[in-house]
């Protein structure tokens, strides 16, 4: 394995937001009885108020604590992640396989389905989504999920037909064993190494669109502990005050850069794995 | 092509039956004063009938110019649509190409140059480029140049600027305000609307031509592996040559779906970059009406941006057959 | 030691213990390990091998194209240049080697439609070769036919500028006045006119050689357009458009169909007598090898493994992998005899012999010691411990 100082960066900035992830109730104890994901506030003015001792990212727009925020929102960006991750690419799994393995009608119906859905900017279809539901993080997560599973299904799918025609499943069926089966046990593990690559590479880009949703509005709710949120929260503030542009800095910079490390860290994390990866599907 | 763009129609339609027919209702109306008879509406378009029938009838609205009534802006959302389009546009005009541009020049550097500083350079360039959430870069360019140095501001023009364009002194051609500007043979505006495109442009370069520049360094290296390279070399033509007129020329092949798409998308609205720069186009428009549930509006925008995709993907297949023979010629 | 002295007057190449090595994730790949050959003027060198044994690499690196990630790390490869020179040609500078390739060595390969770039038509693709080496002559073409159309009468605009330029890129052809004056929409068109005239006429000439029929039409066209017969045609045009001394065809017929593959070797034996052109022809089929040779060197796992005329080495196959090849070839009534074993990897070769894994006749001495290439008898080396023989160096004359 061709280890890279870049994969190396990449794998240490997602240990470190796993582990913030994880240890988020003791880094940035919620408050008893109250949503852990509600960042507590510190009063009600719209003026923010530079890190201290006892608020070292300081507290931003509304009095939300910005060290908290950015914490539990380590922790809200994987559970929100992983979970419209999970959901597509277990429908994925499911219609591409499916069109994959019987191809013919349902093949081309089904691919019919995902070209449609792949005219529409991720973004902008999640948009009209979310607006249908009506706006919110549960809203934002459906909406996610039923744009994202065609990414899988293409995926599944085409492995599917590639390993198909390959000589260990027709000696499989040839022996007797049933479709489920061959699905299952033969075909599904190895079209599993791709999906992996393409789920590492991809939580970056769900977990960006999520906050890009939070920034316009149509996301979290203001107080939640999403960096997007706390991100649109910062836009009254790239001024500064009179004399002084960069007195909110930490406003701007500081959800904005646990962000993009995440980001940069699954990108990094991504593109080695499918590094390491490839010679091997390669082989097979 | 066209059964996609039908199935674009269709999935508007689908997320329109989502809403109960008195919201579905405000689809149809142009103008507030016809919300008063909403019954009357419903009963005209069928809203009451069953789905296909419907399809049909909002089809047929649709192919006439009404998309509905954008309550967010108090307009028809195709006249909303017509008047943020060419700011989008001007956007466009000036991101695209530029990311294109250099995309494929850095794309190709970096696989000549394999595995070199220039590489891994141009590697981590794009990797951030690419993890870079837009709106975030725009927040921290406008604290930089406009919190902190005063320039580039946002919107399109500074408000003198903007109040010569809407007086009748400056004929609006085009609604793009650099090429009216050169058409009005006013040096000041142009220069001013320039000023505020490059922050916007900035972001959007920054961000887009990683995924460019990272397509044509594989596209590239494809090209550089293959045996005709060698053979060209064997003719005795110079490195630079071969690599010139023969590597890039295939290269840039698979390079103009990807370009062709980004074009796309950079037409169909910039949502998150408009809206931070509060550059009022077509994105700016959709994500204000969405946080106001402006249900026309949105839809209307996420249909204008499907059939902006599918025309896109068509001209790119024609792209394609014009600039390699074997699909010219079959 | 002068070079003369290590070439002989009636030897036109020599590859002396060449090394090339692979550098790859998997590992070093020893490619090539003190390959020897020789070529003499005008004969045609089989070298026969498997895939793996070497073959196309040391051809690609007579060239000095060894593709990445392979480096030659040792040797030298001597060549009789056009003036009569000896170069090595590992030693020469791209810059040097730009004139060497396309004019003095020239390359056919296995996949004409491979080497062809699609883009471009194949009078586009010919017309760079004839360009790169021949442009002098051309212009001298170029500016005959001109003169005889102003001794016609015709001496308006377009011909002054044509030969005011080609007079200068006679002079200069890379000279920066002439680059920008080419550029320029209409002017350059009318420049290239005459050139690209005369050109194409020497193409037309040159396809027709090529026994390629409708030849004006072919000019034209684009690789995919044609047959693999007919692509590979071009390519033999490529390379022998500027009448190299030394043509190195990499299987040239093996992706053809078979009728196609005995019309291309029958034009090639032709064409090489009219141009008088050494070749080493590279081919896995010993079929093929007998039909085209003068002498054949057999090829193992990056070794050159016996050297013979090729009448002798059918006859009197010395190595037991040459055996082997020969009891290989499928015949009728026969049973079919293959070589156990498979070819070794390269990354961890057998130590001494490369062979002896699947040598019938190994002894202890062979997986401990790498055998040497040794004269048997006039003409016949083999590098075998089953022989003694006299060592190469030691003869004089033919070395």
């Amino acid at each position: 394995m061709r280890e890279t100082p870049l994969s190396i960066v990449g794998l240490a900035i997602v240990i470190f937001f796993t582990i913030v992830a994880i240890a988020a109730p003791v880094l940035a104890p919620p408050r008893p009885g109250r949503d852990p994901y509600m960042i507590p506030r510190y009063g009600y003015s719209p003026i923010p108020k530079p890190p201290s001792p006892e608020h070292p990212f300081g507290l931003t727009q509304g009095q939300y604590d910005l060290y908290y925020g950015v914490i539990w929102g380590t922790r809200a960006a994987y559970r929100i992640g992983v979970l419209i991750i999970a959901v597509s690419a277990l429908i994925g799994i499911v219609i591409g396989g499916v069109a994959g393995y019987y191809g013919g009608i349902i093949d081309e119906v089904l691919m019919r389905a995902t070209d449609i859905i792949f005219a529409f900017p991720g973004l902008i279809l999640a948009m009209a989504l979310v607006v249908a539901f009506g706006p919110g993080l549960d809203s934002v997560t459906l909406a996610m999920i039923l744009v994202w599973w065609p990414g899988y299904a293409r995926l599944i799918r085409g492995e599917f037909l590639r390993i198909k025609s390959e000589d260990f499943v027709e000696a499989a069926k040839a022996i007797g064993c049933s479709d489920l089966r061959v699905i299952v046990k033969h075909i599904l593990p190895n079209a599993i190494y791709p999906l992996l690559i393409m789920a590492s590479l991809d939580i970056g880009s769900v977990v960006l669109t999520v906050a890009a949703l939070s920034f316009l509005g149509l996301g979290a709710p203001e107080g939640y502990a999403d960096w997007g949120q706390l991100i649109s929260l910062s836009r009254n503030w790239i001024t500064g005050k009179p004399g002084d542009p960069f007195a909110y800095w930490y406003v701007y910079t500081i959800p904005g850069l646990f962000l993009f490390l995440f980001v940069m860290g699954w990108n990094l994390l991504g593109d080695a794995l499918r590094d390491v990866m490839d010679p091997m599907i390669r082989r097979r | 092509m066209i059964p996609v763009l039908i199935g674009v129609t269709l999935l508007i339609f689908a997320i329109t039956q989502l809403f109960d027919p008195y919201m579905r209702a405000s689809l149809y109306i142009r103008d507030p004063r016809q919300a008063k008879n909403i019954e009357g509406i419903i009963r005209k378009y069928g809203l009451d009938q069953p789905m296909y029938i419907q399809y049909f009838r909002w089809l047929d609205q649709v192919l006439h110019g009404n998309l509905g009534w954008s309550q967010s802006i108090h307009m028809p959302v195709l006249d909303a649509l017509l008047t943020h389009f060419p700011a989008t546009a001007e956007l466009a005009l000036y991101a695209a190409p530029l990311t294109i541009f250099i995309g494929t020049v850095l794309g190709k550097l970096a696989a000549v140059k394999k595995d070199t500083a220039v590489d891994h350079v141009t590697r981590i360039m794009a990797i951030v480029g690419w993890s870079l959430p837009s709106f975030w870069l725009g927040i921290m360019l406008l604290a930089v140049f406009y919190g902190g140095l005063g320039i580039f501001s946002p919107g399109r023009l500074s408000t003198w600027a903007e109040n010569l364009v809407l007086s009748g002194k400056f004929k609006v051609y085009t609604g793009l305000y650099t090429i009216d500007a050169i058409l009005n043979l006013n040096g000041a505006v142009l220069l001013d609307a320039l000023s505020h495109l490059v922050l916007p442009v900035t972001t959007l370069v920054i961000i887009n031509m990683a995924l460019l520049m990272r397509i044509m360094r594989s596209s590239m290296l494809e090209q550089l592996n293959k045996t005709y390279v060698i053979a060209a070399r064997a003719r005795g033509l110079k490195w630079k040559t071969v690599i010139d007129k023969h590597a890039t020329r295939n290269a840039l092949i698979s390079v103009v779906t990807i370009s062709g798409l980004l074009t796309a998308g950079m037409l169909s609205g910039m949502v998150i970059t408009e809206t931070v720069f509060e550059f009022k186009g077509i994105g700016y428009w959709a994500a204000h009406a969405a946080t106001q549930l402006d249900i026309p509006a949105v839809l209307g925008f996420a249909l204008f941006a499907g059939v902006v995709f599918v025309i896109a993907n068509l001209i790119v297949d024609i792209l394609y057959a014009y600039i390699d023979p074997r699909i010219r010629l079959g | 030691m002068r070079m003369e002295e290590i070439l002989s007057p009636d030897e036109q190449l020599r590859v002396k213990d060449l090394i090339v090595r692979f550098y790859t994730y998997e590992g070093i790949v020893k490619a090539v390990e003190k390959a020897k050959l020789n070529l003499r003027r005008g004969e045609t060198l089989g070298i026969v091998g498997e895939t793996g044994s070497g073959k196309s690499v040391t051809a690609l690196t007579i060239l000095a194209l060894t593709p990445p990630p392979g480096r030659v790390e040792g040797g030298s490869i001597l060549f009789r240049r056009l003036n009569g020179s000896i170069d090595d040609i590992l030693k020469l500078s791209e810059e040097q080697l730009i004139r060497l390739r396309g004019k003095e060595i020239s390359m056919i390969f296995q996949e004409p439609n491979a080497a062809l770039d699609p883009l471009y038509t194949v009078g586009d693709q010919v017309a760079e070769a004839i360009l790169s080496h021949r442009l002098p002559e051309m212009l001298d073409r170029a500016i005959k036919s001109l003169r005889e159309d102003v001794k016609n009468g015709n001496e308006g605009f377009s011909t002054r500028l044509q030969l005011w330029a080609y007079n200068e890129m006679k002079k200069n052809p890379d000279a920066l006045k002439l680059r920008l004056v080419k550029r320029l929409p209409l002017i350059g068109r009318i420049i290239s006119k005459k050139l690209n005239q005369v050109v194409r006429e020497e193409i037309v000439e040159l396809l027709r050689l090529m026994e390629i029929p409708d030849p004006e039409r072919v000019v034209d066209s684009y690789p995919h357009e044609l047959s693999g017969g007919m692509q590979q045609r071009i390519v033999i045009a490529i390379a022998l458009a500027c009448s190299p001394l030394l043509l190195l065809a990499d299987e040239p017929t093996t992706s053809l169909d078979v009728t196609v593959q005995a019309q291309i070797l029958d034009l090639i034996m032709r064409l090489k007598e009219r141009f008088g052109t050494s070749i080493i022809y590279i081919t896995h089929d010993m079929g093929v090898i007998a039909e085209i040779s003068d002498r054949v060197a057999v090829m193992y796992a990056g070794n050159v493994v016996e050297v013979a005329p090729v009448k002798e080495l059918f006859k009197n196959p010395l190595h037991p992998y040459t055996k082997a090849l020969l009891e290989a070839i499928p015949r009728p009534g026969a049973t079919f005899k293959s070589i156990p074993g498979t070819v070794p990897n390269l990354v961890n070769p057998p130590p001494g012999c490369r062979f002896h894994p699947r040598c019938p006749y190994a002894m202890p001495r062979c997986r401990e010691e790498v055998p040497e290439l040794k004269r048997i008898s006039e003409e016949h080396y083999v590098a075998c411990h089953l022989y003694g023989g006299e060592d190469r160096g030691k003869h004089s004359g033919g070395n």
